[in-house]
């Protein structure tokens, strides 16, 4: 295994498993270009929030990019379930894409658990970074408690 | 009063005005005086009856001696003649004894005799009993030498015949003395009967006088000082009663100094009184007469004690069919119980209490009333009832509902068109994420693209972020008139906002090809606003400069403090605004026809949104130009009232140092 302080490669980063939830396809097929370009391999894309659930819990994925307008179950309620199935020690970053531009829209995310917000659209390469950093964060912050 | 018709008017006067002391001392000096005087005429009679008496005893005394010096004569000649006839020794004892005695009782005469007349007698009664001892002595002289011839001679018997004359004369003029002494006996003693009866006349004088003199000071105090007291005193009770005083004869004196003063203070009252009455009628009249509010008081129990025009027409009740119930009549079942208990205990306890609230009416309808109890207190702080006034407000009441009926149907109206715009912008922007999404991908990979699919690819990624700022500029304006706009106004340096939006926009103007020069207002003022739209609307006015500015050479981003306001300032030298065009130029959508002209890139909404953020902001935007001189579009911000404390700017300063 590696130290805490050895640096994270980008294998590493790469590898993590990425569940994208978003009702609009076109978007859904946006990120699967980014996230292809950027190198990932396990990534996973669900156009139908009802059932973001089951697969969160079946895939127990390592980051969600997740949509916040969306019909029938939006991305706020989504942020509390993810919450309420995930353990306190595990650092599950969220990041939040969304059309809404209000300074609530992203209080209202960013307190329910949220761990990066970017309104869309969005610079694609600055979406990639995001994503690294999160990633990056979680490998580092599962090292200091292994 | 009647004292004073005896009295005469004048000196009555005077007497009124005498000072109080000269009164007491009139009043005890007048029966002095006089008992002084009686007893001067008393003292006087005794002495003149004593005299008299005196003169009585002396007249008895000179009778007396008179008898004796004629006995001590008369028993001396018959020794003298006893010697004569016998001229034995022992008859000349009488002779012996008047020569030893008669000289004492001569000059007790001579003193005790003053009359005149009796003097005269008793100087020839002098002579005759000289001449009689004389005749004595020759007598017993011619009998010692007689004796020795035996025998009474001739002119012995001549002697003693002589002698027996002078004896007789002697007597008469006795006799003239005693009569004399007598007459004058009688006179003293008929004088002093006389003194007797002036003396008993003199003390009933006195009497009588100084009976007179002690009715007088009676009277005078009575009159001066008693009377006139009692007339002060009721006076004083008609003042305490309120009655008009009685006539007061006016007097210099003490006791009419007071009333006087008496009479002023009673006319002084009369006036306040007159005053307060007044005063008191025209409140009543005016409380009475008040129609908007019912004005009413209270007993301490809390039954109705008066009633106005205002509350009969509020409430209903006639004043005398209201007058004596308790004031719970007036509250609605729900709350008689308790609230009219509660509202005068918090009246007692504060003084006053106010409530809003339902009350009914005497037809039983109800009211929304305003109400404020009041605790009267009397000056020794006893609660001596309670002042309600009542207010009928259920039109305000209502006014007041379907103002908050109105006020939330806006903010749900408010809600609604926030949502709206929040949907609208998810709806608008997420087809824009796909769109500049994929473009960037595409230019990313451009390489791989042919050269008629780059140029494609740069104008859709041109045209699509042009739509976007478009979309932005509509929805940020949108929100503003929707009134949902996040402006959150607060005390911000307006150097550092300056800086902020001069350091944001330098690339553009940079790229522009023109200078940017900034000037700060310099002494740390603060601008009340919101700091990230203040920064938009100098963006907005900083980006049309540099992309209108093609002749000039620069552009400068200013601040001036001018009343009370920041004005901030974004000059350019560039060709100006026609006149004719200046109206249209905050309008929506309205580029004047330029960007065609100059192929300048825009939404045309920037002036727009920037004039409504500044207005949101509590300013104002204008513009100063002329075509080909250059324009300078100045806003105004209010200055913040307490500029920030420098510590906490360096505090900051800090904190972004470090």
């Amino acid at each position: 295994m590696s130290s805490p302080a050895d640096f994270v490669t980008t294998e590493e980063i790469t590898k993590r498993r990425i569940l994208a939830i978003d009702d609009e396809e076109a978007n859904l097929l946006l990120l699967e270009t980014l996230l292809q370009r950027e190198g990932y391999t396990d990534i996973h894309f669900l156009d139908d929030p009802m059932k973001a659930m089951d697969q969160f819990i079946d895939l127990e994925p390592d980051l969600v990019l997740l949509d916040l307008m969306m019909p029938d179950m939006d991305g706020y309620q989504l942020l509390e379930s993810f919450r309420r199935h995930t353990s306190p020690e595990v650092f599950l970053p969220v990041l939040v894409l969304t059309a809404d531009t209000t300074v609530q829209a992203r209080r209202r995310a960013l307190s329910l658990g949220a761990k990066d917000l970017v309104v869309k659209p969005f610079d694609v390469i600055e979406v990639g970074l995001r994503i690294a950093n999160l990633l990056e964060t979680q490998i580092l912050y599962e090292r200091l408690r292994s | 009063m009647g004292e004073r018709s005896i009295i005469p008017t004048r000196i009555a006067k005077a007497w009124a005005d005498l000072p109080l002391t000269r009164k007491g001392l009139v009043v005890v000096i007048v029966p002095l005086v006089i008992l002084i005087g009686s007893l001067l005429t008393l003292y006087r009679a005794s002495y003149i009856e004593a005299r008299a008496e005196d003169d009585v005893r002396r007249a008895f005394a000179i009778q007396r001696d008179i008898y004796q010096v004629h006995a001590l004569l008369a028993e001396a000649a018959s020794g003298v003649r006893g010697y004569l006839l016998t001229g034995e020794e022992r008859f000349l004892d009488p002779y012996e004894k008047a020569d030893r005695d008669l000289p004492a009782t001569l000059g007790r005469l001579d003193v005790a005799i003053e009359d005149r007349g009796v003097r005269e007698a008793y100087e020839v009664f002098l002579t005759q009993a000289d001449r009689k001892r004389a005749g004595l002595d020759d007598l017993l002289e011619r009998a010692r030498t007689q004796r020795s011839e035996a025998g009474l001679s001739d002119a012995t018997r001549a002697l003693l015949a002589a002698n027996k004359d002078v004896l007789d004369d002697l007597r008469r003029q006795i006799d003239v003395i005693q009569e004399l002494e007598g007459a004058l006996l009688d006179a003293r003693r008929e004088r002093v009967e006389r003194v007797r009866d002036q003396y008993l006349l003199q003390t009933a004088v006195s009497a009588v006088i100084g009976a007179l003199g002690s009715l007088a000071a009676v009277v005078l105090f009575s009159t001066g000082i008693v009377r006139r007291v009692h007339q002060l005193e009721e006076n004083a009770e008609r003042l305490q009663r309120g009655a008009p005083l009685a006539a007061f004869p006016p007097a210099t004196d003490e006791i009419g100094t007071l009333a006087t003063k008496l009479d002023r203070a009673s006319a002084l009252l009369r006036a306040r009184e007159q005053d307060l009455r007044e005063s008191e009628e025209r409140f009543r009249l005016v409380v009475e007469e008040v129609r908007d509010y019912g004005i009413f008081v209270l007993t301490p129990e809390g039954k109705v004690a008066t009633w106005n025009t205002g509350a009969q027409r509020i409430k209903g009740w006639q004043a005398d069919e209201i007058i004596g119930e308790h004031f719970s009549i007036f509250y609605p079942e729900e709350t008689r119980a308790f609230l009219p208990a509660h509202m005068l205990a918090r009246a007692t306890e504060q003084g006053s209490a106010e409530d809003e609230g339902w009350r009914v009416r005497k037809d039983g309808t109800r009211f929304w009333a305003n109400v404020i109890i009041t605790a009267l207190r009397d000056e020794d702080g006893v609660l001596r009832g309670f002042a309600k006034v009542t207010r009928d407000i259920t039109e305000r009441k209502q006014s007041e509902e379907a103002l908050e009926e109105a006020r939330e149907q806006a903010i749900a109206a408010n809600l609604a068109k926030s949502e709206f715009l929040s949907r609208t912008s998810h709806e608008l922007r997420t087809p824009m994420s796909a769109i500049l999404g994929f473009t960037q991908v595409l230019e990313l990979d451009s390489e791989e693209l042919p050269e008629s699919h780059k140029r494609a690819v740069t104008q859709i990624s041109k045209a699509a972020r042009h739509l976007l700022s478009l979309i932005n500029d509509l929805l940020d304006i949108s929100s503003i008139e929707a009134g949902g706009s996040d402006v959150a106004l607060e005390a911000t340096p307006l150097d550092e906002v300056l800086s902020e939006a001069h350091g944001l926009s330098a690339p553009i103007v940079k790229t522009a090809g023109l200078n940017f020069t900034l000037t700060p207002l310099g002494r740390g003022q603060t601008v009340l606003c919101d700091r990230r739209r203040t920064v938009q609307v100098i963006l907005n006015l900083v980006t049309n400069a540099a992309k209108y500015n093609v002749d000039g050479s620069f552009i400068s981003l200013s601040a001036t403090e001018e009343d009370g306001r920041a004005v901030i300032s974004v000059s350019d030298d560039g060709p100006g605004i026609a006149q004719a065009d200046l109206p249209r130029l905050f309008t929506p959508f309205d580029r004047l026809g330029r960007d065609r002209r100059k192929g300048a890139e825009g939404s045309g909404l920037g002036l727009a949104l920037s004039k409504r953020l500044v207005e949101s902001m509590d300013g104002t935007i204008s513009v100063e130009t002329e075509e080909g001189e250059g324009a300078t579009f100045s806003f105004t911000l209010p200055l913040a009232e307490e500029p920030q404390p420098t510590t906490v700017r360096e505090g900051v300063a800090d904190e972004l140092s470090s």
